[in-house]
C-alpha cells in the first residue's frame, strides 16, 4: 500500500500536466484512396500513376493526409480492395475516396460504395461477381470526395484543349466525344452542353453536337461520325475533343480515329488531337484542395464528406 | 506395317473420339449456350433477368422532401417493405435500395423505376464458367479445350475410303474453312 503511494502521486500528476489532446480522441490518420475505372491499356494506367505522383507530395506535406494510394478498379491490380486491405494494415482511421471519374455512372454511384462495403445495389453485387472484383469492407471509414465534373474544371480543361485545335471560330464546330451512359444519360448530355456553352462563350464555337463511344453505343465508331457529320452540315471544321480521363488507345484512336477516317475529306474538314482531360495542373490543385478539405474536416467533431 | 498403323490410329481415333466425346458433352453444350447468349449481349442481358416496372408519382417532388415516410410508401407501390439504403446519385434523382432490387426516382420527372434482378436459369451458370469468372476455372477449360481438339482430329480419322478424310472429308473440311476465311476478307477490306 504505503510502496504504490508514489507511483499513483506520479499517475496524478502525468495526467494533471497533460495537455487536454492526451485525453481527447487520437488524432485521425487519413488515406487518399485515388479510385480510377482501370484499363487494358498501359497507357491510361500510367496516366493515372502519373496523377498520382503529382499529388502526392502536397497532400503529404499538408499535414492532414499520411498516405495516398492509387487503385483500379476494373482489370488490374491494385485494385480498391487491395489498397483498402493495405490502408487498413497500415492503421489508417480514414480514407478519403477520390473518384477520379468524370461524372456520375453505375460505377462510381453503386459499383466503388459496394466494393467497400458500404452499400448493397443488387445489380453491382452480382456484376462485381462476375468479373471476379474482390469486395472489402475496411475497418477505416471512407469519405467520399466529388468526382471531376464538379465545378468549372472539365469545361475549363475542353476549352483549352479547343483553343489548341481551332483555327477559325467562327467556320468552325464543337464535337464532343465521351464515353456516356444508359442510365445517367440526362446528367452526360447536361455536361456536354455545359461544357459547350463554355466553349461559345470563350472560343466563339457556336455549333456543336455530341456522341457517345462507350458501352451505351456499343464502342460503334459510327456514332462519332454522325456528331461530326452533324456539325459539318452547318461548319466548314469539325473541332473533335475526346472527353475522357486518360488516353486509351481503344477509345482516342480505334473508335474516335476510326469514327473521324469514315467522314469525307477528314483531313481538311476534322481537327483532332487524341489527348484526355489528364495532364491537367488545374485537376492536380482541385484535387489536392478536394482531399485537403474534407481531411481538415474529419479532425472535428462531425464526420464531412459521407455520402 | 503400314496398314497395321493406319489400323491402330482409326481403332486409337475412334477410341478416344468416342470416350472424349460423351466426356465432354455437357462442356460443349454449355460452351455453346453461353457463346450464343454472350453474341447477342448487346441485345439482350445473358445472367439476368431484370423485372422492370414504371411507377407515376402523384407530383413532383424535390430532394428534401423525399422522407421515410415517402419512400415508404413508394416501396409498397411495387411490393416491397423494407429498405436498405436512399442515395442521391445526381440532382433531382433518388435511388432506394433493396434487397434484390432498387426504385429509382426522377423527381422532377414524376416517375420512378422499379428494377429487381434475378439469375438467368442456366445461362447465367454456363456464362460464369465462358467467361472464366470462377477462379482457376481457366485451367480446367484450356485442358477440356485441347481434349475438344483432340476429338475433332479423331474424329477426321476414323473412317476410310469414300467418306474418309481423304475423299468426301477433305472437301467438306475446305467447305468449313471457307465462312472464317470469308469473314477475315470483308473485315480485311473494311
Amino acid at each position: 500500500m504505503t510502496r504504490g503511494m508514489p507511483l499513483a502521486l506520479a499517475l496524478v500528476v502525468v495526467v494533471a500536466l497533460a495537455p487536454d489532446r492526451a485525453l481527447a480522441q487520437p488524432a485521425p490518420k487519413v488515406g487518399v484512396l485515388l479510385a480510377n475505372h482501370g484499363s487494358r491499356s498501359a497507357a491510361w494506367r500510367e496516366a493515372l500513376l502519373a496523377l498520382d505522383r503529382r499529388v502526392r507530395q502536397p497532400l503529404l506535406e499538408s499535414g492532414l493526409v499520411h498516405g495516398v494510394k492509387t487503385a483500379f478498379m476494373e482489370y488490374t491490380e491494385p485494385s480498391i480492395a487491395t489498397r483498402m486491405k493495405e490502408f487498413d494494415a497500415e492503421g489508417f482511421s480514414d480514407v478519403i475516396v477520390v473518384p477520379v471519374f468524370l461524372t456520375v455512372s453505375a460505377h462510381t454511384f453503386d459499383d466503388i460504395p459496394t466494393i467497400l462495403g458500404r452499400k448493397a445495389d443488387a445489380h453491382s453485387l452480382q456484376a462485381l461477381k462476375i468479373e471476379r472484383i474482390e469486395r472489402y469492407t475496411p475497418r477505416a471509414r471512407t469519405h467520399f470526395a466529388p468526382r471531376l465534373d464538379f465545378g468549372p474544371l472539365v469545361r475549363e480543361n475542353v476549352l483549352r484543349r479547343v483553343r489548341e485545335l481551332s483555327q477559325v471560330p467562327a467556320r468552325e464546330g464543337l464535337v464532343l466525344i465521351a464515353y456516356g451512359d444508359a442510365k445517367y444519360e440526362e446528367r452526360w448530355a447536361a455536361l456536354m452542353k455545359d461544357i459547350a456553352a463554355h466553349v461559345r462563350a470563350g472560343a466563339g464555337i457556336d455549333e456543336f453536337a455530341w456522341g457517345w463511344a462507350g458501352h451505351v453505343a456499343h464502342y460503334d465508331p459510327a456514332h462519332t461520325t454522325r456528331a461530326i457529320e452533324q456539325v459539318l452540315a452547318r461548319k466548314e471544321r469539325a473541332v473533335v475533343v475526346p472527353v475522357f480521363v486518360a488516353f486509351d488507345e481503344m477509345f482516342q484512336v480505334k473508335i474516335i480515329g476510326k469514327g473521324i477516317a469514315d467522314v469525307p475529306r477528314h483531313r481538311e474538314r476534322v481537327a483532332y488531337a487524341p489527348d484526355a482531360i489528364l495532364p491537367d495542373p488545374a485537376i492536380d490543385a482541385w484535387l489536392v484542395e478536394a482531399a485537403r478539405g474534407l481531411a481538415a474536416g474529419l479532425g472535428r467533431p462531425s464526420p464531412v464528406g459521407e455520402r | 506395317m503400314t496398314t497395321a498403323f493406319f489400323a491402330a490410329v482409326r481403332r486409337w481415333s475412334r477410341i478416344l473420339h468416342r470416350d472424349f466425346g460423351y466426356f465432354l458433352t455437357a462442356f460443349v453444350i454449355s460452351y455453346c449456350l453461353s457463346g450464343i447468349a454472350l453474341n447477342h449481349v448487346d441485345e439482350w442481358n445473358p445472367d439476368f433477368v431484370v423485372h422492370k416496372q414504371e411507377i407515376v408519382l402523384e407530383r413532383a417532388y424535390t430532394e428534401a422532401e423525399v422522407d421515410e415516410a415517402l419512400v415508404r410508401r413508394l416501396g409498397g407501390r411495387v411490393g416491397e417493405q423494407e429498405h436498405r439504403i436512399v442515395d442521391v446519385p445526381t440532382p433531382g434523382q433518388v435511388k432506394v435500395y433493396y434487397d434484390d432490387a432498387s426504385l429509382h426516382l426522377y423527381l422532377d420527372q414524376r416517375r420512378g423505376l422499379y428494377e429487381r434482378l434475378a439469375r438467368r436459369p442456366v445461362f447465367y451458370e454456363v456464362n460464369v464458367l465462358h467467361r472464366n469468372s470462377l477462379k482457376a476455372w481457366k485451367w480446367f477449360s484450356d485442358a477440356f479445350s485441347v481434349l475438344l481438339v483432340l476429338v475433332n482430329v479423331t474424329g477426321l480419322l476414323i473412317l476410310k475410303g469414300r467418306h474418309g478424310l481423304t475423299a468426301r472429308g477433305k472437301w467438306l473440311v475446305a467447305a468449313g474453312l471457307l465462312p472464317p476465311a470469308a469473314a477475315l476478307v470483308v473485315f480485311g477490306m473494311g
